[in-house]
């Protein structure tokens, strides 16, 4: 074979040629290692940063959450998340409006015990056994207003750890754990999920457990449950523990719809009770004779389902779900939620409008009040989140693609709570609105950003 | 739902999943339109996180798509 002679000129221009193939073939080579098999980037990030506020002068919050998530290839997956919340305003106490003004005790309030650890009481001129009390500060809820601690502030931090890889050909193993601490509120818990495919993987059976171990300190001690509000009578710390386990299938339906169906059951023991709650109690004319702390049980069972789809039409998305929950408080709740994604110009640029509805019905022990003279019941609570009620979202998405899977989105959204019970025909209480709806709304951005 | 019902719907799901699913599904050809990243069923989990954390301290009920809720002091 006869080699042709090149001049010095070519033969530099061919090696620059030769180079520069090799370096695009290498990024190339070098790009398919840095991709997972389905074309995602192997570390993603998403931020987000939300602002929450109700009306009234109930609670504001900012909060933000970090989530990374980090494919080591062949589905070894590990997952991190941070979460920081900052509150601030008051929830309502429970109490019910009165025409008059109101005096209540912040939380920190406690009594002056004796040697015993009995508190000592006085007599006041109206003939009233009450507390001594000490470090008591007070806050007043004006005529005909929902009584609020409107001086509450605290701050959360939470972190979680996730990891999930294949077990075997179609199985996969998932174990998480979880921390978070607040002033007041300290919790554990981890969990365990098995799944499995079948059929090409469109059928996925999973199986999970989970378990929660919490702390509850609030301020000022543990009122004792039932117990006159008046004598401030408060304890130590307590725990409770959430033991759940969940069924779940995942079905591909069509080319253009998958199907989620989950069955939950937790049970909950020990303190469940809200330190922070009391309850009305009102004489037969409706006039407020004192205040209880509540009462609820120290067990609960809750069992829910839950059936989550996900639907194409076109270039758009429906996200609707459906859930029905139950619980042995006698609580019934059913959930609809429906976001549908419009995909606009060149898949770019898309808005989400999102509506949800949920109702509940009432603890069995919930009461707007209680009335004496009479037995009280062992278990009693005026907090509004045990009521009778109706609430719906509405909002909106509207979010950017960057590159590959980045993304920045902004949504806001509004929320109304409205309770089914909200008067009593009693006189001293007639013309009060005694559950006024609470309405909040959120502004949230987000930020999507993979490697 | 009491504990029988509860049975009886998880005798339902296995038998719905052994025994329909074997004819619904796609090939895995046909799985374009499943593998955008919005088909995903929690395509955006910092909005699942933030709704989770916001329901779970205003209303009774919780969880039920996965592990939701729980973990904080507000409820």
């Amino acid at each position: 074979m006869q080699l042709k002679k090149r001049s010095p000129a070519e033969l530099r221009l061919g090696l620059m040629a030769a180079t520069c193939a090799l370096l695009v073939q290498s990024a190339h080579g070098q790009e398919a290692t840095d991709t997972t098999a389905d074309g995602e980037k192997p570390l993603q990030i998403d931020a987000g940063a939300l602002y929450y506020k109700e009306n009234a002068g109930r609670i504001q919050s900012y909060d933000a959450i970090v989530t990374v998530r980090k494919d080591f290839g062949d589905e070894y997956i590990l997952g991190l998340n941070a979460a920081y919340d900052s509150l601030s305003g008051g929830s309502p106490t429970g109490a019910i409006p009165n025409r008059a003004a109101q005096t209540f005790a912040t939380p920190s309030g406690t009594s002056v015990k004796a040697a015993t650890g009995a508190p000592v009481t006085y007599t006041t001129a109206s003939g009233r056994t009450v507390a001594q009390l000490s470090k008591v500060s007070v806050y007043t809820a004006a005529p005909g207003t929902l009584p609020i601690d409107s001086g509450f502030h605290d701050q959360r931090v939470a972190g979680d750890i996730s990891w999930s890889q294949p077990l075997g050909q179609n199985n996969k193993i998932a174990v998480g754990g979880h921390l978070s601490h607040e002033e007041d509120f300290r919790s554990a818990s981890a969990n365990v999920s098995f799944s499995r495919d079948f059929y090409s993987k469109n059928t996925t059976l999973g199986i999970s457990a989970s378990t929660e171990f919490d702390n509850v300190n609030p301020v000022g001690g543990i009122p004792l449950a039932g117990s006159d509000y008046t004598k401030l009578q408060k304890g130590s710390d307590r725990t409770k523990q959430v033991t759940g386990g969940q069924l779940g299938l995942t079905q591909v339906l069509a080319r253009n719809w998958i199907t989620q169906v989950n069955i939950s059951y937790d049970s909950s023991s020990g303190y469940l009770t809200d330190p922070y709650k009391i309850v009305s109690v009102l004489d037969s004319k409706g006039a407020i004779t004192g205040y209880r702390f509540e009462s609820r049980p120290e067990s609960r069972a809750r069992r829910s389902i839950y059936m989550g789809n996900k639907v194409a039409i076109g270039s758009s998305v429906l996200d609707l779900s459906l859930r029905h929950g139950t619980d042995d408080w006698g609580i019934n709740n059913d959930t609809i939620d429906a976001r549908y994604r419009f995909n606009l110009g060149s898949d770019d640029l898309y808005i989400e409008p999102h509506l949800r509805y949920y109702q509940q019905s009432a603890a069995d022990f919930y009461h707007l009040y209680v009335s004496s003279p009479g037995v009280l019941p062992t278990y009693m609570s005026a907090d509004p989140r045990l009521a009778a009620f109706t609430a719906r979202t509405i909002g909106f998405k509207i979010g950017v693609k960057l590159q590959d899977q980045d993304e920045v989105s902004v949504r806001v959204e509004a929320y109304q709570q409205d309770a089914k019970v909200r008067s009593s025909t009693l006189t001293g209480l007639s013309g009060l609105d005694l559950n006024p709806s609470l309405q909040s709304f959120i502004c949230q951005l987000n930020w999507r950003f993979s490697y | 739902m009491s504990l029988q019902q509860l049975r009886t719907a998880l005798l339902a799901l296995a038998l719905i999943s052994l025994a329909g699913c074997s004819s619904l599904g796609i090939k895995p050809w046909e799985r374009d339109v499943l593998a955008r990243q919005e088909m995903a069923l929690d395509a955006y989990p910092i909005d699942t996180a933030f709704d989770e954390h916001i329901y779970f301290s205003k209303e009774a009920a919780s969880g039920g798509r996965g592990f939701g809720g729980g973990g904080c002091g507000c409820n």
